[in-house]
């Protein structure tokens, strides 16, 4: 079929982008000032501490015997060791990943639930009330800095009003006596799967703000790219001949039109999706939710050259697979659209 | 008058546009009657279109149907609410548009499209929508429909798209089919195809249709009765053999005058002088005036009314003798 013929060219591009950022990643961490072998060894190391680690680590043999090495790993699946806590990253990324995949997706969820419906209805009822709002809501959303929203949110449900925690992913008596077994690491999955409905709660109320955070700029531009396709497809032939054949307001708004409006919608979805993933780095270490920009963060700090290398390619992995996914998605929607 | 089933009196339509208001239909009245066709012919802008879609309630903004009565079997749709409008349209009065490339949802396969109409009109399953909407393509002459409803609109010809509007719009049973350039976008020979379909599927139904159009040729070929509409205006109306053979206004002159014909080659056609007015400024008396060859005083200073100039042939100009006008002149 040609679908498969198209997924698999675009699998075998998607191994060129994967070994071009593993060199990049792989030539910026030798290039930059700073000792691995130093770093593993600790503080105060003695100089044959240090020769040791580099023998250890590979770092006495030629560049491209290292990177060969680190190819080799990364194809058993091994993404190596954190020279700062010496834990293999991969079960370190088990545990993160999750986190903010959960903060990512609930944001995204957020975005469509929100964004797409206000979008809709701004574009139907132009220059309306609730047109001039959403349109606020979205400037304000795109524009507003993350981390400022981030502290304003909490100084308002947590400072003032107490309706929401300040940060975490579940509050510490629950990890004391309700405790979350982890299974896919989703809170809010494997709280369901274990029938922890304390726990699941109180997960939710802890996600609310910094995924609305997070969400915020994707909601921003949600509505507006909904707004703006929405007006112009309100204005074909089509919509008024199913006006003429009597269909409802409803059907023409959210199934005629609204088909035809979201593919660019969905594009701008997709990639806030992946910018989300870095994006969360900011999110997270406001509301200390132990995921992927937390561990980022101390990594960069340590300048823990593995994991930042790991990280980058975990993001590049989904921003290829995201985009793959959205041409899939366009031509299913679109008959039009053809893969090649 | 012999069963008439739609009945439009003095519609007046206008358009708040940032550049004036803008008068697209002035004081239109004419008669549909049941299983008959009915023309409207015009040059673009003169009003035609939007004489259809207020038929429907579906002017779209910034126009509004400023006065008059659209009576639908004694029922002024006027006067009905949204709601109520919304069970007559695609149920009781259809449409089929200009271009079916650009009416036919492109996302939706032909079935998706035609059996959600039938499902929002009628009370029927899945199966029975898919029945009926199977029956209405093969109706429109349509083959293998059942491969059809599986088929995307860009997958098909212009006249099957168009065919697929047809039976969309009358998969619900409806008594009246506004047909607004239903051939224009069509190659000649398919043009013909779906005329003969039209009229095939009113004598079948006993449909009424209103066919609005720019060739006269379309309405010589396919209506009963045809009014000829000039800026908003009704200047002539009657039986399309009447208004053809015997055309009365000066503007149906010149019109008919303008078809290019068999040993006239070589020769220019005869033009109208002038412009079409936009609408914007309003012509005192008669819209014609400006063009007429025959102008005379009265034309400038008040509007002429529809006087009778034969058996059910009436036209609105002062070339003819006035005071004839009871009956019809009220509305033609």
């Amino acid at each position: 079929m040609r679908r498969w013929e198209y997924v698999i060219r675009r699998l075998a591009l998607a191994v060129l982008v994967l070994v071009s950022v593993s060199v990049i990643t792989f030539l910026i961490a030798r290039v930059v000032p700073s000792d691995p072998a130093a770093a593993w060894v600790g503080p105060r190391p003695t100089p044959e501490q240090i020769a040791q680690a580099r023998r250890e680590l590979g770092l006495d043999k030629p560049l491209y015997v290292q990177y060969l090495r680190y190819v080799r790993a990364l194809l058993r699946g091994d993404l190596g060791v954190s020279v700062k806590t010496h834990q293999p990253i991969l079960r370190d990324l088990k545990t993160y990943l999750p986190a903010t995949m959960e903060l990512v997706l609930f944001g995204m969820l957020m975005a469509i639930t929100i964004g797409i419906p206000l979008g809709v209805l701004s574009g139907a009822k132009r220059n309306g009330l609730l047109d001039h709002s959403s349109r606020l809501v979205a400037i304000a959303g795109v524009s507003m800095p993350t981390f400022w929203l981030g502290l304003l949110l909490q100084l308002l449900f947590f400072g003032k009003l107490g309706w929401l925690p300040l940060g975490g992913r579940v509050d510490r008596s629950i990890s004391l006596y309700n405790p979350v077994q982890q299974i896919t690491g989703f809170y809010l999955v494997d709280t369901v799967l274990t029938g922890n409905w304390v726990a699941l709660k109180d997960s939710l109320v802890h996600l609310i703000l910094p995924a609305f955070t997070l969400a915020t700029y994707a909601i921003g531009l949600t509505i507006r790219m909904t707004r703006s396709t929405m007006i112009e497809v309100l204005e074909e032939k089509y919509i008024v001949a199913a006006r003429a054949a009597g269909l409802p307001e409803r059907t023409i708004l959210f199934r005629l039109a609204l088909k035809n409006a979201i593919i660019p919608t969905l594009t701008v979805l997709g990639l806030s999706f992946v910018y989300s993933l870095t994006g969360a780095i900011l999110v997270e270490v406001i509301f200390s939710w132990p995921g992927l920009g937390t561990y980022v963060t101390n990594a960069i700090l340590n300048v823990d050259f593995p994991v930042i290398m790991a990280v980058t390619l975990v993001v590049t992995v989904f921003y290829v697979f995201i985009n793959l996914f959205l041409d899939l998605l366009q031509a299913a929607l679109d008959p039009r659209v053809t893969l090649g | 008058m012999a069963d008439v089933l739609v009945c439009v009196e003095n519609l007046h339509v206008r358009f708040r546009t940032y550049a004036g208001v803008v008068h697209a239909v002035n004081g239109v009245s004419f008669d549909i009657r049941r299983g008959e066709t009915f023309g409207l012919v015009g040059e673009t802008g003169c009003g035609k279109s939007v004489t259809g879609l207020s038929l429907l309630r579906l002017v779209p903004p910034p126009g509004e149907i400023a006065a008059g009565r659209i009576l639908f079997n004694g029922e002024d749709l006027l006067a009905k609410s949204e709601a109520e409008m919304q069970r007559i349209r695609g149920r009781r009065i259809a449409m089929v548009f200009q271009d079916p490339a650009a009416t036919l949802n492109p996302v939706f396969s032909v079935g998706e499209q035609i059996m959600g109409i039938i499902r929002h009109h009628q009370a029927v399953g899945r199966d029975g929508a898919r029945r009926r909407a199977m029956e209405m393509l093969e109706a429109v002459g349509l083959p293998e429909p059942e491969r059809l409803l599986r088929a995307y609109p860009h997958e098909l010809s212009g006249g099957m798209q168009q065919r697929v509007m047809i039976a969309m719009a009358l998969s619900s049973g409806a008594e009246l089919l506004i047909a607004d350039e239903p051939t224009t976008a069509l190659d000649v020979t398919i043009q013909a195809q779906i005329l003969a379909l039209l009229v095939e599927l009113q004598r079948s139904r006993r449909l009424s249709i209103l066919l609005i159009t720019h060739n006269l040729g379309v309405v010589a070929e396919t209506c009963e009765r045809v009014g000829v509409l000039y800026a908003g205006h009704l200047v002539e109306v009657g039986r399309t053999p009447d208004v053809f053979q015997a055309m009365k206004h000066p503007y149906t002159q010149a019109l008919l005058a303008a078809i290019p014909r068999p040993g006239s080659h070589g020769q220019p056609l005869p033009a109208i002088p002038g412009t079409v007015p936009s609408g914007l400024e309003r012509i005192p008396g008669c819209a014609f005036h400006p063009r007429c060859p025959f102008v005379m005083d009265v034309c400038r200073a008040e509007k002429p009314p529809l006087v009778s100039v034969g058996e059910e042939h009436t036209v609105a100009c002062y070339l003819y003798p006035q005071g004839d006008c009871h009956l019809h002149g009220a509305r033609a």
